[in-house]
Order: structure tokens, then C-alpha cells, then sequence
């Protein structure tokens, strides 16, 4: 997943530095998808990842003089990192408010469309996603970060640690914890998916 | 190996982190221990039932959009948006403006629409009170009150702290200065543009201030050139006096 700084990136990010908003511009259009995907996938609707990508951008624009080109990963896992924290205190204010809803964008589910020829299982499939959300979302932010890194994202722990700025062992525990939780949420979904097949 | 370890140990070695000594440690245990076989079947079947119900695609993202409110934002010169955080204290923030300006009502209520002085003779004269002209006061003894911040900020020196200079800020006093400062630009926007855009300025410097504790704030350096380099000082004193 991590990605060596390159030189032409480098350059953008020394010209941006110096106030070139069209250098900043470049940075944004080759990473805005990363951090936007990132961001959906934890909080799970558009406008919330937009803001996110809005403020991540923002924060590391005046934070670019922090920036070293050495940092492992390079400017992706940067502005990652910005990007997760960002997305990180949108899920703990939406978890305090008890507000989280992941079914917001459903409409933008084109696999929706694509197993509609089975009305009844399409049904099915609906309903156990929903149940896999909820059981998402009953995980702490950080849990659910970690594990969404992890299983969605294809990050490794140790990427993870450097991403969120912990060890790779509070990682892994994350990670465990987050895994066990989902298997007692899911168990019996497990069992009447079984029974339905 | 313990079962504790052998739990965790399925999780690594689903996601190929486990190394080659461990995955031998792990079949090994689940060979002699059955309840730690029969929970590694349940973790790999809700991960089955993870894979084969994924969530739903990312959608794109308006990305022109949300370019053109970051581009707003580091434009200097432009007042930046409210940022996100600001809406989950929306609510919050309503309350508190409600009573300012229920606060502001009485204030202006006491100087527009008292009864007309015998020796005014502009009291006398307009029969109808205007409400921006009722502003004035409020906005002069607001920009009195940004003043002695703005001061502060503006004599800053880098090595202040060798020096014993430093800027002390009333937390609460600040966040009443940007609430004012807000209702006062919204007051004025069209009857007086010259004072909306002045308070646009402190809106920025103030928010700067306020943010000035965040990892990526504005240097005090920073915040010390943006109110040199737009005439705040001077045009405050200006408008305190039209």
C-alpha cells in the first residue's frame, strides 16, 4: 500500500509550500480519491466524506511546512494519516450523538441494481448488509477504523500504526477486539443465512 | 500456544500476517484443542460473509466542489467558510446568538427608539428611526473591544517570550468577540459594506486566534502580518469614528 515519495511530488509539494495554489491543486487531484474513499468508508455517507476531504486538504496545506519527504510512505500516507484523524473526530462526535447511519447512500449502490433479477435474495442481501453495518457501527471509532483499514482497505498493522500514530500492537488489539465483536453480532446471521441457502 | 493466542493468531494469519513458525504453532494447537478449531470455523465463516456481502461502492466524490471550498479557504484575503465542526455546535452556537441578540435588541431599543430629546435636533427632525444608524454605537464599541487583541497581535515579536512580552487571551471574551463579530457582519451586510467587509477581516483574524492552540494553526508571526497586511488597526479607528 505505501508508496515511495516521488520526485516530481516532491517538487509540487516544495512549489505548494511557497504558495503555489495550481502545485496544491495536482497534490489534491492525484490523492482526493484516496482520502475521499478512506473517509466514505468510515463514515459511510457523501457529505460527511466530503467535509472530511475539505478539512484534511485544508490541514495539510498549513501543516505542509511539517511535512518531511522522508516520512514513511511518503505525502499518500500523510495526508492519509491527516485524513484519518479527520475522519476519526467526525466518527467520535457522530458516535456521541448516536446519529451514525451507513444506509445514507444506498442509492449509490450499483450492486442493488445488479442482483435485482433475484428480487427475494436481493432482499436478503440487503438486510444482512444492513446487519453487518449495525454491527459496524456498534464498534468503538477506533475499532472500527482500524478493522475498516485492515479488511477493506487492505492495510497492513504495522502501515495502520504509522497511519494513526500507535503501535502495531494497540493495532493488532484493535483489530482482535474489533474481529470478536463482529463475530458475536453476526453469529446468527450466520445461522439463518445457512438455513435460507 | 495458548488459546488466547491461537484467537488472534487466526485473525493474522487470515490476513497473511502470520509468519511461517506461527502458522506451525497455530495448526498445531488447533489440532489438540477443539473449542479453538470450532471458533476459528466461526471467524472464517463471518468473514466469508463479510467478503460475499461487501459494502457499497465509494461513490466520486464532487471534487470540483469541495476544491473550490478549500481554494476559498487558503485564499488570503477571503474569509474562510465555517468549517465543519462548527455545524455539530450549530445548535449551540444559535442559543448563544439568540440571547446576544436579545442583548443587542435592548441595547439598540435604548439608544434608536427612546424618546426624542427636546435638544436633539436630529431626534427630533426623523420621525422614523433607522436601525443600521442605530448599529453605529454597537459596531464602534465592538471594534473597541476587538482593539486591544488586535494590539496585542499586532506588536508581537517572535522572541517575546525572552523578552516577558506575551499574548494573553480571555478564552471566553474571544468566543464572545466572534459570536458579535458574526451578527454584526450579518446586521450590516448590505446597509454598510465597508464595515461588513472590516468585520470580515476580524472574522478571520479571529478565527485564527481561537484556532491558534491547533497543530496546524497560524503562527502568532502570521496572525501579526495578516492584521498589518490589511489595515485592520487603522481601518477600525477610521470606522469607530464615521
Amino acid at each position: 500500500m505505501s508508496e515511495e515519495p516521488k520526485m516530481e511530488e516532491i517538487a509540487l509539494i516544495r512549489l505548494a509550500r511557497a504558495g503555489d495554489a495550481a502545485a496544491w491543486k495536482s497534490l489534491f487531484d492525484a490523492h482526493h480519491r484516496r482520502v475521499f474513499g478512506l473517509a466514505f468508508r468510515f463514515l459511510g455517507n457523501r457529505s460527511d466524506a466530503e467535509d472530511v476531504l475539505q478539512e484534511t486538504f485544508v490541514k495539510a496545506f498549513r501543516g505542509l511546512d511539517g511535512f518531511d519527504p522522508a516520512y514513511a510512505g511518503g505525502f499518500a500516507s500523510w495526508i492519509g494519516r491527516i485524513g484519518a484523524n479527520c475522519s476519526l473526530d467526525v466518527l467520535r462526535r457522530k458516535k456521541n450523538k448516536d446519529t451514525l447511519s451507513l444506509e445514507d447512500d444506498a442509492v449509490d449502490d450499483p450492486s442493488d441494481g445488479a442482483l435485482s433479477a433475484n428480487p427475494e435474495r436481493t432482499t436478503g442481501n440487503r438486510e444482512i448488509r444492513a446487519r453487518i453495518e449495525e454491527a459496524l457501527g456498534d464498534l468503538s471509532p477506533k475499532q472500527r477504523m482500524i478493522f475498516t483499514l485492515r479488511h477493506y482497505e487492505g492495510y497492513t498493522t504495522r502501515e495502520i500504526a504509522g497511519m494513526i500514530e500507535v503501535t502495531e500492537g494497540s493495532v493488532k488489539t484493535h483489530l482482535f477486539r474489533a474481529v470478536g465483536a463482529l463475530r458475536k453480532k453476526l453469529s446468527r446471521v450466520l445461522v439463518e443465512d445457512q438455513n435460507e441457502v | 500456544m495458548k488459546c488466547k493466542e491461537a484467537r488472534q493468531a487466526v485473525v493474522l494469519d487470515y490476513y497473511g500476517e502470520l509468519a511461517a513458525a506461527g502458522k506451525k504453532e497455530l495448526e498445531a494447537h488447533l489440532r489438540d484443542c477443539r473449542i479453538c478449531a470450532a471458533e476459528r470455523e466461526e471467524t472464517l465463516r463471518v468473514f466469508s460473509l463479510l467478503e460475499s456481502n461487501p459494502p457499497a461502492p465509494v461513490p466520486e466524490p464532487d471534487s470540483e466542489r469541495v476544491w473550490s471550498r478549500v481554494a476559498f479557504r487558503l485564499t488570503p484575503g477571503r474569509a474562510p467558510e465555517l468549517r465543519p465542526a462548527w455545524r455539530f455546535r450549530q445548535w449551540s452556537l444559535a442559543g448563544a446568538a439568540l440571547v446576544l441578540v436579545l442583548v443587542a435588541g435592548i441595547f439598540i431599543g435604548r439608544n434608536v427608539f427612546s424618546p426624542p430629546s427636546p435638544i436633539g435636533p436630529l431626534a427630533s427632525a426623523s420621525g422614523t428611526p433607522r436601525p443600521a444608524a442605530g448599529l453605529k454605537p454597537v459596531l464602534a464599541g465592538h471594534l473597541e473591544d476587538m482593539k486591544p487583541l488586535f494590539l496585542e497581535y499586532a506588536n508581537f515579536t517572535p522572541n517575546a517570550s525572552a523578552s516577558g512580552r506575551t499574548v494573553t487571551i480571555d478564552e471566553n471574551l474571544l468566543r464572545a468577540l466572534l459570536l458579535q463579530n458574526v451578527l454584526l457582519r450579518n446586521a450590516l451586510a448590505k446597509s454598510d459594506p465597508a464595515a461588513a467587509e472590516l468585520l470580515d477581516d476580524c472574522d478571520l483574524i479571529l478565527k485564527e486566534i481561537l484556532n491558534r492552540n491547533r497543530p496546524t494553526a497560524a503562527s502568532p508571526v502570521a496572525i501579526r502580518d495578516l492584521i498589518h497586511d490589511r489595515d485592520v488597526l487603522f481601518k477600525l479607528e477610521i470606522m469607530k469614528k464615521l
